[in-house]
């Protein structure tokens, strides 16, 4: 053969080429090898907690959003999507809006892989299952939580549709990608029965960074009050505050500026590797933040009138702009942590049961609103004019605010005591004129336009369509 | 006739241990055929030996590699070394034809000689002009396809900063369009309008037969981008070739559809030694520079706007205001200079053509500025007469200078926009003013280190050999190697850094990408049948990796590396991705008068599905050279070809390395490692495809003095790569399909002609014109992207459609914006009133370059223009707020409503008026121009000076660049786009550096 050193290097060439086409991704792994036994199902879960984080979720949005569309923080800077919010203005292609959305429904698709796919898994023994699904069913019962209660609103109150529920991982595009809205009391039972499904399993608390039988039951004596199941609120809040330890913490800054505080039920951890970005929306960019967001001035006024109240330490003034921001967030590194359920909660919750349950328990609740007001270096109400079952559910309400200002309580808050209209009113802002909640229909979240567009069956709140 | 074809199949299936999917035979067997035909002519008796010598007739230098051919036979040989060529024919009658590329065909009678000695024409004509095609080069004469040549005539004499510019305005159908005046700032390049929505727009650039990487492995300083070719020395370019239509793209298969363009550098020719140095000096600057009001005018309206909120003003006493002027702090006048070096020469062995360069630029804006060295060995070995070898290596170094700017608000020119004018740029205490989020202009200058340095090395090896005349194998091989180093380091001083005690971030990429290509080429004729068969297999292997460290806590502004930093994170990433072809190639004309070409490729890639794995992509094209035919007799029409091609090509681009899988990523929880839902799988994902027809004629008058070629396209592109949107409540947002279609239609028309031809005045003209039409034909369901929705993709409606509050004016008595309604349901509401309002897409665009010779002096000037596209003003969405912001204004906003029976399209300043839900239309605005964008004046020394010298030329010129620009537009540059990161949007000045003025004047010298 004359040219047999060409056939030779045909075949190296050929040789050579056959495995390009054969690429493995580095950084990721194949869907169904995520969870595949007792490491991985925990690597899972670590993950879910992972997307608790987001700055779209409870990394910083939800808080902001709560807040901004309330009477305790205004846009002050460019972020347009909050001044939106904080001025009435949302519309359905909000990006903020949306990414909350899209980040709880992530949560949700996220829980229900490891909610399906644990159980089945082989050598893994039965008290890590339920420890991993147990803390699954909690952040799924989390999510719809806080999806209801932004985009369906309160039987009676706000809204009129509840949020479409998704029990399946997904894992292709199909007709069970396309769910319509439940109704609002369908959504807050899914919350409900995974939070029974969550407390069956877990037992106890250990760390208020993980998901605990604590958490569970503390979050069942908040979603009682929008369920105005009054009587289950109080028991549940009860059982938090007598059974576990807890105890509200001496000095009221140590919540924020410790860490996992003998008061803290469910904190999300942040660390300066996996940091939190939401003090850098309050602090002004004299102290390294962005600034976009500060306080209502006439609601540092109010914080400011009580001289004792040891919860207004926690505001600086930006003198550039003229502004006041909260410090509850200041670490260097960015690693607040970010508190979701704590002690002063529950007994603020069953402060307002005791009231509004039948028999109606007043002393009992001033007792609890008492606890509070003391440890924030006030008196009792004794003597100031709060007496009435009407005069304590707005000292509650008064209380709920200060102790609660930027961790995101506010709105819901105010939504879900049919007050929102009547308390977010002529509200002064500093670049504009002052704004009012004047539709009723605003009271829940629009529908993000990407949805509406997206999936047919999926019908817009009506003060958007 | 010998034939032997060869079969080589492999198929070892190498299961990956990690992927547990179902695929195996798309993913695991890939099978290889590799074909080659050995034909060799059948041999008859010769009865005569004839011997001769083959010379220049211009230069009398004999000429290797000349073919000689008994016509009407396969019977040939080629000159050797030394010019001498020995052939034996069939008999005293026979004709020999002596063909040389560059050179007129000859065909000479034997008449019983022995010995024939022939002188070869150079060829002149334009028609004649080699034209480098995918894998070969053709004579434009014969060409079927639509490709656009830059050749050295058009590219010497005018000195660019980078490659890119050499094209732009030169090309009919071609828009090169730069993204920013960064130096060494990104270019987007679009053929025959946009075929892909998200899968990017970039046509696939092959340097000397090597396909290069360009993407973008930069640190994002916003939108910006860094350009890949920038790496490349313009100087060293000898052509650049734009395949546009389908019969010349589809050899390249899934990469085609966007167009492709072959760049080809300098290689040394038989000749005496050449040494030539070309050197140049000059200076940028700013054309415009940002034009905001006075910290006066910046009170003045603050106050006016809380007067008409029925707040208290803020300031008491504007006149008194401070006035500092931004932009005067950060822009400057920068110098540019170049230099380069190259020696070439060779002979009948060797070849050689190497060369160094240095160009350095400074930026308008302080302190960027871009550094090139640059190197280059092209070399052809002759080893025997059958065999030879060639490299093709160019070196790069390259560094950057850098700022943020663009969509950016930590960026300098963000910062010049946003800081009111009436703050100092120092407080009392010398400190920085703060200002919001925003970064202090002059502390994003000065505070802030962020350099780029790109170490480059593209490579190409390869040897041919010829089996017998006419009948070739190449095999190339090619490394393109890119190491992008980045240092960014925020001082004290900075927003950034002043969180967090200093802040530093380190990142090395590194791309490495191999091919290797064989090709088996064939040439031969039957009678006046002419044929050329191209067979090939091409492997390429593209990697990249990423690793980034990030520092914080430093000890004092002193340290600025990571080593010193208290806190230190890093990681590191990388992918792959693979591509196996194989192609073919069939070529025939009859006579020069009917032509065919036919393509074919079969390409398999690592992106695709693994129900997709591998794509096939055809092409046929038809020609007819009428002024060929017997009875074509019109004196004055030299030349008239007609065209068609149609074809199919495909792009891959819009894939991710991984997309077609369904992933899990990482996702911690603090010092917990966890894992998180990363993407759905598509088994089915595949190219795009894009359909092409293509009609053209070529005309040449007066023997071809002045040539036309026009074309008309018509593209339709399916199986769009596209995130289609699902429902959020999946856990997803989108899942990348084939789904959707996108059409372009246009034309084009190049004009050149030699207007004057004497001796001593020489008047030539290249005018090109094209219009691209864009049409988006089918979408899953209609989408907004970018920041505010601000575009909208939509059926019926192109691509980079602005989707706005349409606003018809301001009610004259009230201040108010009347906005239409667009649903006329009696009321303006924001959510809903919002339509497409214009497009990006210009209606028609093209250059006009006219040079001029008279005696030793020539002139050239070159305009480009782009008429009906529109281009959005974002700065004034932000700088037009209407005192809802405390940020600067924009001068635009003193023209607001004041009173009643005012005429302006800027309301009265209250907040309703620019509420934070409005996208008025009227910050959009007609992106039409006219630039000069380069004239140049030279002056040759005349010969007789230069002779004792030693020298054999010697030009010196001067060059001025954009010196001027007729626009409407308010903006800096309507030729910028901020956000070219993303293929989804074009048409935006958001923060941009606008593109300098500069000024050089050099010489070039050879010896």
């Amino acid at each position: 053969m004359k040219y047999l050193q060409f056939y030779l290097l045909g075949i190296l060439i050929v040789a050579s080429g056959c495995d390009v086409l054969n690429q493995d991704p580095q950084t990721a792994i194949a869907e169904e090898d995520a969870i595949r036994n007792e490491k991985s199902a925990e690597a899972a879960l670590n993950g879910l907690y992972g997307q608790l984080q987001s700055g779209d979720y409870y990394g910083d949005n939800i808080l902001i959003i709560s807040d901004i569309a309330s009477d305790i923080s205004q846009s002050v800077g460019t972020w347009d999507f909050y001044r939106e919010i904080d001025t009435y203005n949302t519309v359905p292609g909000n990006l903020e809006n949306r990414n909350l959305w899209s980040e709880a429904y992530a949560t949700v698709n996220h829980a229900n892989n490891i909610i399906s796919q644990v159980p089945e898994l082989e050598n893994v023994p039965q008290e890590s299952k339920d420890q991993i699904i147990g803390e699954a069913y909690f952040i799924r019962a989390l999510a719809y939580f806080d999806l209801t209660r932004t985009y369906g609103g309160v039987s009676g109150v706000a809204g009129t549709m509840g949020v479409p529920i998704v029990t399946e991982p997904s894992r292709a595009i199909g007709e069970n990608s396309y769910p319509s809205r439940s109704s609002i009391e369908e959504s807050y039972t899914q919350v409900e029965n995974d939070l029974k499904e969550a407390e069956s399993r877990l037992s106890g608390f250990s760390n208020p960074n993980w998901a605990s039988e604590a958490a569970a039951k503390a979050l069942r004596s908040r979603l009682y009050l929008y369920t105005k199941d009054y009587g289950l609120a109080e028991q549940y809040a009860t059982d938090v505050i007598d059974n576990y330890n807890f105890s509200l913490v001496e000095d009221f800054q140590d919540i924020f500026y410790s860490e996992n505080t003998s008061e803290a039920i469910f904190e999300l951890a942040f660390n300066t590797t996996d940091p939190s970005s939401i003090r850098s929306w309050y602090f002004p960019s004299s102290r390294g933040g962005r600034g976009d967001i500060a306080l209502h001035t006439d609601f540092v006024e109010k914080v400011k009138s009580r001289p004792q109240d040891e919860r207004g330490d926690l505001i600086g003034f930006d003198a550039n702009i003229g502004v006041y921001y909260p410090s509850k967030y200041q670490k260097t590194g960015a690693d607040d942590n970010i508190q979701i359920l704590r002690l002063a909660e529950m007994y603020l919750n069953r402060a307002e049961a005791r009231v509004r349950k039948q028999p109606v328990d007043l002393s009992g609740a001033l007792a609890d609103l008492n606890e509070i007001r003391n440890r924030a270096g006030l008196q009792d109400t004794a003597g100031t004019g709060v007496d009435t079952a009407q005069e304590i559910l707005r000292a509650i309400e008064l209380e709920r605010g200060i102790e609660f200002f930027e961790e995101g309580h506010r709105w819901y808050n105010l939504v879900r005591t049919g007050r929102a209209q009547d308390v977010l009113s002529n509200i002064d802002r500093e670049n504009s004129e002052p704004v009012s909640l004047d539709n009723a229909g605003r009271l829940v979240f629009p529908i993000p336009s990407r949805d509406i567009d997206a999936n047919e069956n999926l019908q817009q709140n009506e003060a958007y369509r | 006739m010998d034939k032997h074809i060869f079969t080589l199949c492999s198929g070892i299936p190498t299961k990956q241990e990690n992927r547990t999917t179902d695929s195996n035979n798309g993913w695991t067997i890939i099978c290889f055929t590799f074909l080659i035909f050995i034909l060799s002519a059948s041999i008859s008796i010769a009865q005569v030996t004839v011997t001769g010598t083959v010379t220049s007739a211009n230069n009398g230098r004999t000429l290797p590699g000349v073919n000689v051919l008994e016509k009407g036979t396969s019977n040939g040989a080629s000159t050797d070394k030394n010019g001498e060529y020995e052939l034996e024919v069939t008999g005293p009658n026979a004709v020999l034809v002596f063909s040389y590329i560059g050179y007129l065909s000859k065909e000479v009678p034997v008449r019983n000689r022995q010995t024939i000695n022939v002188k070869l024409k150079e060829d002149v004509e334009k028609l004649k002009e080699v034209v480098v095609i995918g894998y070969g080069e053709q004579t434009r004469e014969t060409l079927t396809s639509s490709v656009s040549s830059v050749s050295s005539a058009d590219i010497q004499n005018t000195p660019s900063a980078g490659a890119d510019q050499l094209i732009q305005g030169q090309a009919a159908g071609v828009q090169v369009s730069s993204n920013s005046g960064m130096p060494g700032g990104g270019i987007s390049i679009n053929i025959r309008g946009t075929n892909s929505i998200s899968g990017g727009s970039d046509p696939l650039y092959v340097v000397d037969g090597v396909p290069i990487e360009t993407g973008n492995f930069g640190l994002g300083t916003g939108g910006a981008q860094t350009s890949a070719i920038a790496d490349l020395d313009p100087s060293n370019i000898e052509s650049i070739e734009v395949l546009k239509d389908a019969s010349a793209t589809a050899i390249y298969g899934a990469r085609a559809s966007n167009g492709v363009v072959l760049i080809t550098t300098k290689r040394g020719s038989n000749s005496e030694p050449i040494i030539q140095f070309s050197t140049y000096y000059g200076i940028n600057e700013a054309v415009n520079t940002p034009d905001l009001v006075s910290g006066s005018n910046f009170e003045m309206l603050m106050n006016e706007a809380a007067r008409n909120n029925g707040e208290p003003i803020p300031y008491s006493n504007p006149d008194n205001a401070i006035n500092t002027n931004w932009a005067d702090k950060v822009f400057r006048t920068g110098a540019v200079r170049s230099h380069d070096l190259t020696f070439s020469g060779g002979n009948e062995f060797m070849k050689y053509s190497i060369s160094g360069s240095n160009f350095t630029q400074d930026g308008v804006i302080r302190p960027t500025n871009f550094k090139r060295n640059n190197a280059r060995v092209n070399l052809d070995l002759q080893a025997t007469d059958n065999l030879s070898f060639g490299t093709s290596i160019t070196y790069s170094n390259s560094s950057r200078n850098r700022v943020r700017n663009n969509d950016n608000i930590t960026g300098v020119l963000g910062g010049v926009y946003f800081y009111p004018t009436n703050l100092p740029v120092y407080q009392q205490d010398n400190s920085y003013t703060k200002f919001s989020i925003f970064e202090n202009p002059v502390a994003a200058v000065e505070e802030v280190d962020f350099d780029m340095s790109v170490n480059r090395l593209i490579g190409n090896v390869f040897g041919e050999y010829e089996f017998t005349p006419g009948l070739t194998f190449r095999t190339s091989w090619s490394y393109d190697y890119n190491q992008v180093s980045e240092e960014r380091y925020n001082n004290t001083f900075t927003n950034e850094g002043s969180a967090v005690n200093g802040s530093a971030l380190a990142t090395t990429a590194l791309s490495n990408n191999w091919t290797v290509e064989n090709t088996l080429n064939y040439l031969f004729n039957v009678d006046s049948h002419n044929f050329s068969v191209l067979l090939g297999t091409s492997i390429q292997e593209s990697t990249f990796e990423r690793t980034t460290a990030s520092g914080q806590q430093f000890p004092s502004n002193d340290f600025r590396r990571i080593e010193d930093a208290a806190v230190q994170t890093s990681s590191s990433t990388g992918t792959s991705s693979g591509i196996a072809s194989f192609f073919g190639r069939l070529k025939y004309d009859y006579d020069g008068k009917y032509l065919l070409t036919a393509n074919v490729r079969r390409d398999g890639s690592s992106r695709f599905g693994e129900r997709n794995q591998w794509g096939t992509f055809p092409s046929v094209a038809l020609g007819w050279v009428a002024s060929e035919e017997s009875f074509f007799n019109i004196d004055w029409m030299s030349n008239l070809k007609l065209r068609a091609s149609y074809g199919v090509t495909g792009n891959q681009s819009g894939i991710d390395n991984f997309q077609a899988l369904g992933l899990w990523g990482g996702e911690s929880y603090t010092e917990n490692p966890g894992t998180s839902p990363q993407q759905l799988a598509n088994p089915n994902l595949k190219w795009e495809t894009t359909n092409q027809l293509d009609l053209g004629i070529d005309i040449g008058l007066f023997d071809d003095r002045l040539s036309i070629v026009y074309d008309y396209y018509y593209k339709k592109t399916d199986n769009l790569l596209l995130a289609v949107p699902v429902p959020m409540s999946t856990g997803f947002e989108e899942l990348v399909q084939n789904y959707g279609e996108i059409e372009n239609e246009g034309m084009e028309l190049s004009i050149s002609g030699d207007i004057i031809s004497r001796e001593e005045l020489k008047w030539n003209l290249n005018f090109n014109i094209s219009g691209n039409r864009n049409k988006i034909l089918e979408l899953a369901s209609p989408f907004n992207v970018y920041n505010r929705d601000i575009y909208r993709y939509q059926e019926g409606y192109p691509m980079y459609s602005f989707y706005l509050h349409k606003q018809l004016g301001v009610n004259p008595e009230t201040g108010e914006p009347i906005f239409e309604d667009v649903d006329n349901n009696g009321t303006f509401n924001p959510n809903v009133d919002r339509k497409i309002v214009g497009n990006a897409n210009p209606d028609f665009f093209g250059g006009i370059t006219n040079r001029f010779n008279y005696k030793n002096v020539d002139l050239s000037v070159f305009f480009q223009y782009s008429y009906g596209g529109d281009q959005l003003n974002w700065n004034r969405f932000f700088q037009e707020h209407g005192g809802t912001r405390n940020t600067g204004f924009l001068s635009s906003q003193l023209d607001r409503w004041q009173e009643p029976g005012d005429q302006t399209m800027v309301p009265k300043m209250t907040s309703d008026n620019y509420a934070s839900n409005l996208r008025p239309s009227r910050f959009l605005e007609d992106g039409s121009y006219m630039r000069l964008k380069k004239l140049t004046v030279g002056y040759s020394l005349p010969n007789q000076f230069l002779g004792e010298l030693g020298i054999s030329s010697l030009r010196f010129y001067v060059t001025g660049q954009n010196l001027l620009t007729f626009t409407n537009y308010s903006g800096l540059d309507p030729e910028v786009t901020a956000t070219a990161t993303s293929s989804l949007t074009k048409g935006i000045e958001f923060y941009t550096q606008p593109q300098a003025r500069s000024v050089i004047g050099g010489f070039d010298i050879k010896f």
